[in-house]
């Protein structure tokens, strides 16, 4: 089978970081004899040359699907092997020069797989989506939050706001000022003075009543007339002006 | 350069990420194009004839440029010797697109660039290492500065 060999020599002596480098023993695969030689690991890519300075690997040995083991050797001590699972494998037997030397080679090279490598991978991608959707949720309930205390704001401001409609011809309809009643106080429900609509059982106070307001004849457009009976509706008609008003206001302070 | 032939035959029977019939052509002069079934597995792109089982070859994709050639083919180099293309024609520019961004993603140093960016990230936002807990932060590999010192224990 053919392989990319001149572009595969390169990869292991160009300029890309190595995993690992170091001189270990090879038992050779003809000549039985344990020859020392210079490695690098890159990726899953195990390379050895007869040198330390040479230019040209004398061989590869492609990890993917290897299983490392510690092996008893009566030659040589702190002995490992390069096993894989295919029928009539080849077993690299290698032997390191120190006990440190030994270990260090086992962990960097059973872990030299692309599958490990993804799987890592994997795990930081989906570790990294977990932090960054806590923090966007921690932030959107602190933007909700800082929402809620405007809203409160705006509303503040809106039951202290002159408010002029519009004027008509002859009429004068303009509704200055806000007079309005004072907000219930009662605990769980909404004030009868509203229609009693929705039912809040969670003990959670309702927000201070907006002004009535007085319209004339309809130009002041809305869904529903402040007569009405449904709380419901009322309050979000309110909100949503609420909400105009706070975006009007938002929009005037960029002007500065 | 020796390799081990027999354990790379056998991977390249391995489910792969993508395989399919495409037109090649080998990067030699008066190379023509043949039908081939190519497999991606891992960071090894198999070629075979279209009825054979065993690989007639099998490109290491690592230090490796990919490239859009036209609508349907796209082409591999190999960053040492850049004159000499590996041509792939695809059947349609959705096959094409897909090829070449799979290829892309194909090699171990895109993964570990990934890693990396993820390793950091994540100890930006967290202040945690997120390789301690396997006890895997020392590897050279997953250095962020290829071979300086491992990023700083994480403050308690």
């Amino acid at each position: 089978m053919k392989l990319n060999e001149r572009s595969v020599a390169h990869y292991a002596t160009c300029n890309s970081p190595p995993d690992k480098t170091g001189f270990l023993f090879k038992k050779g695969e003809r000549n039985t004899a344990y020859h020392r030689r210079w490695f690098i690991l890159k990726g899953n890519m195990l390379f050895y040359l007869e040198e330390k300075e040479s230019r040209e690997p004398v061989g590869v040995i492609v990890l993917e699907g290897c299983t490392v083991e510690l092996c008893e050797s009566e030659s040589e001590e702190f002995a490992f092997a390069i096993k894989f699972d295919c029928v009539k494998a080849k077993v690299y037997k290698m032997a390191a020069e120190n006990q440190a030397a030994m270990e260090s080679w086992v962990k960097a090279l059973s872990r030299a797989s692309f599958d490990y490598m993804r799987l890592v991978v994997k795990e930081l991608e989906r570790q990294l989506e977990e932090v960054q959707e806590e923090a966007r949720s921690s932030q959107a309930k602190s933007m909700l939050k800082k929402h809620q205390l405007q809203l409160q704001g705006a509303t503040f401001s809106l039951q202290n706001a002159t408010i002029t409609g519009p004027s008509q011809e002859g009429v004068s309809s303009r509704e200055n000022g806000v007079s309005w009643s004072k907000p219930p106080s009662v605990p769980n429900g909404v004030s009868n003075t509203q229609g009693d609509c929705s039912e809040r059982g969670d003990g959670v106070r309702p927000p201070p009543v907006p002004p009535r307001r007085k319209t004339n004849g309809g130009s002041l457009e809305s869904p529903v007339s402040p007569g009405t009976g449904c709380f419901s509706k009322l309050h979000d008609w309110y909100g949503k002006e609420v909400a105009e008003l706070r975006i009007e206001w938002l929009q005037s302070q960029i002007h500065w | 350069m020796r390799f081990n032939e027999k354990e790379l035959v056998f991977l390249s029977r391995q489910p792969s990420e993508r395989a399919a019939e495409l037109g090649m052509r080998g990067p030699k002069k008066g190379d023509v194009v043949k039908r081939r079934v190519v497999k991606l597995i891992v960071n090894f792109l198999f070629y075979f004839r279209t009825d054979e089982d065993e690989p007639i070859g099998a490109l290491l994709l690592e230090q490796c440029r990919v490239e859009r050639e036209d609508d349907q083919v796209f082409s591999i180099v190999f960053l040492d010797e850049a004159e000499r293309k590996y041509l792939f024609e695809c059947d349609s520019q959705e096959q094409c697109v897909e090829w070449i961004d799979a290829i892309v993603k194909a090699s171990y140093e895109f993964m570990r660039k990934n890693l990396i960016y993820y390793r950091t990230e994540i100890h930006r936002l967290t202040g945690k290492d997120p390789l301690e807990q396997y006890g895997i932060s020392d590897e050279t590999r997953f250095q962020v500065n290829s071979g300086l010192p491992p990023l700083p224990p994480a403050a308690t």
